[in-house]
């Protein structure tokens, strides 16, 4: 079961001026223009052209360094970096394209797969060219008509003769944690897609002497247009310390809910539709919201709330973000409507995470369940406030505690929900509370039993 | 001549240090269980339990040493020092002296993986520390067999008291394992009960 978005409601058209070499700047670069349906091989070849095969490895690690692309997956890690080291690797490392997106906030991979598959399976032949690798795999969400799609979109290249590298499709479990890059590797090995403990730097390791590289899929679509149109194209969208495009997921405060293309440093308050929203009248709504919007979640359900106005002003890039204690992450953008509570949202999702734990790490599936507890309580009409103490006390004791960052992601999109729904929690122990509107609007996948077939 | 002289010095120093090691090592078994199945001590927090198995296997190992070596220069029986390292070598009580032996073989090979356990595979580690299993166990019937102190009732009874300590930690470990939540239920099994524990309050 998938949570939140199926494909059905993915929208097919996008807004924005033709991609590509004759609009060098010119968005989206990744998705087609608007109006367009999903690009099958002969649009893919007739608008981006065949991938030249002049320049060597060497020369794509050198311009991909030059365009400054880093991991679109949510780490932002450079991805000339991991293409240097896989490069230097021996034997050759395997190639993974990684679009398991676990978050039920994001949908732009499957989005960038099922419109735009070809772009990602250029990326991937390229990386595993600069890897000197002959295997690829792609690890993709499990979704029967998308892993359809793209096992059809991978015979039809190879009966067309196009890639070098052979590409493993692979399913991953629809758990929040499966695209962690020691659970993808873990998952790759035959066993369950939980978390590792890798002591290790470099490169993860498939078994003793094999490396892996493992890179978003939207990352290797945006190989694929640098290797075509160079470093300097790229750079003429986003800023100069984050240049080039991203996908991000858009959760709107009507409830509708879009992937888009937006340069890095594109300002919130535009993605989100909050530009009119920005000054209202004074002594009206929510101090600190904008309009009908009281606060906005950036970076998904390991990011942070910011509350509307503060968020309204910030352009979408960590440069501005980190030191607000946000990040751009894998792009998800929520802008939570005045009418709703932000504590029983943050208390939902919660909930979700804590269920979401591998349950390996002792502070871990111990803590974040306590935690969810507290906040639900918080959440609740005239909590007892000792649960604040308790949910500080177990947040502190859990943080950098587990072998990867659920603990700390988790923990630090709660601490955000705390401050700014201070106001409401206030209310709350009024027994009052701002949530008129008892819909959910973050998506979180349904309840289900807990097994272990669940992570394979 | 009475008392200890210095050629039965040596004889007594093998014995005493003997009952010492096999008592460290039943520690040293009993608080590896307790690691393996995250297990506590009274007033220890946990990475305590994990130290002082640890601490007390380097300890057994001294005294192991101590044990080898006053027994091999003990001129009273010619223990050759490869008849300590090799099983069934010795000239003396070829058997059982031979699983002491094999016991201190199991021993070495244990400290030496883990001391190399940063550059090896956490998995050959695991593998290997599981013969700490059958170490203890020889060196208790070592300790029975080769020692002429087994018949007096004191030792007699700290066997027995090495043997009862394992079995109950393996008793525990083995409840412990039948009643553990598989991964994947861990956090809706404290969810449940936090939530029901909040709603009261």
């Amino acid at each position: 079961m998938t949570g939140g978005l199926t494909l059905a409601d993915l929208p097919m058209a996008y807004a924005g001026p033709p991609p590509g070499p004759e609009g060098p700047g010119g968005l989206p670069r990744l998705l087609p223009a608007a109006g367009a349906g999903p690009v099958d091989l002969r649009p893919h070849l007739a608008r981006y052209g065949a991938l030249g095969s002049a320049a060597g490895p060497g020369a794509l690690i050198r311009e991909v360094a030059a365009a400054g692309l880093t991991g679109r997956g949510g780490a932002a890690f450079p991805a000339a970096r991991k293409l240097a080291a896989a490069g230097e690797a021996r034997p050759a490392p395997v190639v993974v394209g990684n679009g398991a997106e676990g978050e039920p906030a994001s949908s732009k991979d499957r989005s960038l797969l099922w419109i735009s598959p070809h772009l990602v399976l250029d990326g991937l032949q390229l990386a595993a060219a600069a890897a000197g690798s002959a295997t690829a795999v792609l690890y993709v969400r499990r979704d029967e008509r998308l892993h359809g799609r793209l096992a059809g979109a991978i015979a039809e290249r190879a009966a067309a003769g196009l890639d070098t590298a052979g590409v493993d499709l692979v399913q991953a479990p629809s758990r929040f944690l499966a695209g962690e890059e020691s659970a993808l590797v873990s998952r790759l090995t035959g066993k369950p897609a939980r978390p590792a403990y890798r002591p290790v730097r470099g490169l993860p390791r498939l078994a003793p002497g094999r490396a892996a590289l493992v890179l978003n899929v939207e990352t290797l679509a945006h190989l694929a247009l640098i290797a075509r149109y160079g470093a300097a194209w790229f750079r003429t969208a986003g800023t100069a310390a984050e240049p080039g495009s991203m996908l991000v997921t858009l959760h709107l405060a009507d409830g509708r809910t879009s992937v888009a293309e937006a340069p890095l440093g594109a300002g919130i308050a535009g993605l989100l539709g909050l530009d009119a929203l920005a000054d209202p009248p004074p002594g009206a709504g929510i101090p600190g919201a904008a309009g009908p919007v009281q606060a906005v979640l950036v970076g998904g359900y390991h990011g942070a709330w910011l509350p509307a106005a503060e968020a309204a002003r910030l352009p979408l890039a960590n440069e501005a973000l980190l030191p607000l204690g946000a990040a751009v992450g894998a792009g998800v953008l929520a802008a939570l409507p005045a009418d709703r509570c932000g504590l029983a949202e943050t208390a939902r999702v919660a909930r979700y995470l804590a269920l979401e734990s591998a349950g390996q790490c002792g502070p871990c599936f111990n803590g974040l369940p306590r935690i969810a507890a507290a906040l639900e309580h918080l959440a609740g009409p005239r909590p007892d406030r000792r649960a604040l103490g308790d949910l500080e006390r177990w947040a502190g004791l859990v943080t950098g505690r587990g072998a990867c960052h659920h603990p700390d992601g988790s923990v630090r999109f709660i601490r955000s929900a705390l401050r700014v729904f201070a106001a409401e929690a206030g209310l709350h122990e009024q027994g009052r509370c701002r949530g008129t509107d008892p819909r959910p609007f973050l998506p979180v996948p349904a309840g289900r039993p807990a097994s272990e077939e669940d992570w394979s | 001549m009475s008392g200890i002289t210095h050629t039965t010095a040596l004889w007594y120093a093998s014995r005493a240090t003997g009952v010492v090691t096999l008592l460290l090592l039943t520690a040293v078994v009993v608080l590896g269980i307790l690691v393996n199945r995250q297990g506590r001590l009274p007033g220890l927090p946990g990475f305590a339990v994990t130290g002082l198995h640890r601490n007390t296997s380097l300890l057994a190992v001294a005294f192991l040493a101590i044990h080898v070596l006053t027994a091999v220069a003990d001129p009273f029986v010619t223990i050759r020092l490869a008849a300590a390292v090799l099983p069934f070598a010795s000239a003396y009580k070829p058997f059982w002296l031979g699983l002491g032996a094999v016991s201190l073989d199991l021993v070495a090979a244990l400290i030496l993986t883990s001391l190399a356990r940063a550059r090896m595979s956490r998995r050959a580690w695991r593998g290997i520390h599981w013969l700490g299993y059958a170490a203890w166990p020889l060196a208790v019937v070592h300790s029975l067999g080769s020692s002429s102190d087994a018949r007096s009732g004191l030792v007699l009874a700290l066997l027995a008291g090495c043997v009862a300590a394992v079995v109950a930690a393996v008793a525990w470990r083995l409840s412990r394992a039948a009643r553990e939540v598989p991964p994947a239920g861990r956090a809706a099994a404290i969810l449940s009960r936090m939530s029901a524990r909040k709603a009261e309050l």
